[in-house]
């Protein structure tokens, strides 16, 4: 028996098609339940999720699975394309499927998926396309559109590309944030320069819903948005907009925290998710 | 927090910055200089091997520098504050929604970005450099 403090949180990999690509995904999951499926920030990686992987007020009843997407983390490029040959350009059509078809292999039912900034973006993407594949999505910090992020400076020779690109998220974090959480985030950020611009193009230029908000049935799936008041890329008032094109959709401004609410400051965002996840239990399983 | 005039401020920006932890961990090659436009007044910070070599308030019109970091005195206001309000809190958050503007050789500040973000966070402790209209000493460096 081991002495050591082991977690609780266990890591699996698991081999998908997504498209013409074949991936193989490395996730952490922890907990029993409703599935809770959780995508992290661009150019970053699962561990952004550490502290909800650990809450015992959540696992208790979810079951809680955060992935790497493909390229991030300890999830490698395509295993079956020569991708160093290519430009990496993440899109709506690739990031969607990603997802779909990770749910696929793991055989989810009724997955609860919640992502944070280009993951909140995605999750209005699967809202609006697999609206039956999905009990409900969570959209952290994200907005129907969120232009001015796809910059070359995240990936210029010149400079030092890990400093560049976790220097340049340092204020989407709040002030009020722990110092050791924000750093973790910065540490992260330090890991994924590579990734982070491709990711960008699909938040800042591939995804534009400005014009489909209103097909999004938010009945059929609850669409339950988060903002952080700190986060300047997709501001409270960007979220209260695009929820409120959405029929169905809520609201909820989280206050003193950025646009890494999950890892900049779990605590305080766990007593939003809380309340998302309640409205969510409330409107689909009472 | 106290109110310090200008020079004082100044001072105090100056001390802190060379006192720095972060900076003299992570600052062997932070070597620039900048500008610092907060509408009523200007400093122009000039760092060497992470040390402040001149401050300069209110610099001659032909000054040079690698980049500047202009905003209106009421941005700087928030910025300077214990703890700013939201998109006052940094460089890019009041670029992308207060009107901040980066200008002259982003590369260089894009090459130092760790360093500028921490050492502009100090005035959060020395609160604004300059007050509106405030008359102020000039050429507080070298002192």
């Amino acid at each position: 028996m081991a002495s050591g403090r082991i977690s609780p949180v266990t890591g699996h990999y698991v081999t998908i098609d997504v498209e013409d690509a074949e991936y193989k995904v490395f996730y952490l999951e922890n907990g029993q339940g409703q599935p809770l499926v959780c995508q992290h920030t661009a150019g970053c990686h699962n561990h952004q999720w550490r502290g909800l992987l650990e809450d015992e007020q959540i696992t208790g009843r979810y079951r809680v699975i955060a992935y790497d997407l493909a390229r991030h983390g300890k999830s490698d490029p395509p295993l079956n394309q020569e991708w160093w040959k290519h430009e990496y350009r993440l899109t709506a059509d690739h990031f969607t499927a990603f997802v779909v078809a990770f749910c696929d292999a793991l055989e989810l039912e009724n997955p609860i998926f919640m992502g944070s900034s280009f993951g909140g973006n995605v999750a209005l993407q699967l809202a609006l396309r697999h609206p039956d594949r999905f009990k409900a999505v969570i959209p952290v910090e994200g907005a129907d559109y969120s232009p001015g992020f796809y910059l070359d400076w995240w990936q210029h020779p010149h400079a030092n590309a890990a400093q560049v690109c976790a220097s340049g998220v340092w204020d989407l974090m709040a002030p009020q944030s722990p110092d050791h959480d924000r750093w973790a985030t910065w540490f992260y950020y330090t890991q994924g320069s590579e990734a982070f611009k491709g990711d960008l193009y699909f938040y800042s230029v591939d995804h534009d819903l400005r014009h489909c908000l209103s097909e999004i049935d938010g009945e059929r799936c609850p669409v339950i948005m988060l903002t952080g008041e700190y986060d300047y890329l997709t501001t409270p008032e960007d979220g209260r907009r695009t929820a409120n094109a959405i029929p169905g959709a809520e609201f909820i401004e989280m206050k003193k925290i950025g646009h890494f609410p999950m890892s900049e400051n779990y605590p305080r965002f766990a007593q939003y998710l809380n309340l998302a996840l309640h409205h969510i239990h409330e409107r689909t399983d009472t | 927090m106290t109110s310090p005039t200008t020079s004082d401020a100044v001072g105090e920006f100056r001390r802190l910055s060379n006192g720095d932890p972060e900076l003299q961990a992570h600052g062997k090659y932070y070597s620039c200089s900048f500008l610092l436009d907060m509408e009523h007044h200007r400093f122009l910070v000039r760092m060497h091997k992470g040390t402040v070599e001149e401050l300069v308030t209110d610099p001659e019109p032909l000054s040079s520098y690698d980049f500047a970091i202009r905003a209106d005195a009421e941005t700087w206001h928030g910025f300077c504050q214990e703890v700013p309000p939201p998109m006052c809190h940094g460089i890019w958050a009041a670029t992308f929604r207060r009107g901040m503007r980066l200008e002259g050789d982003l590369l260089v500040l894009m090459q130092n970005l760790r360093c500028v973000t921490r050492q502009l966070e100090l005035l959060r402790i020395t609160g604004p450099l300059g007050g509106a209209g405030r008359d102020t000493a000039r050429r507080d460096a070298r002192r």
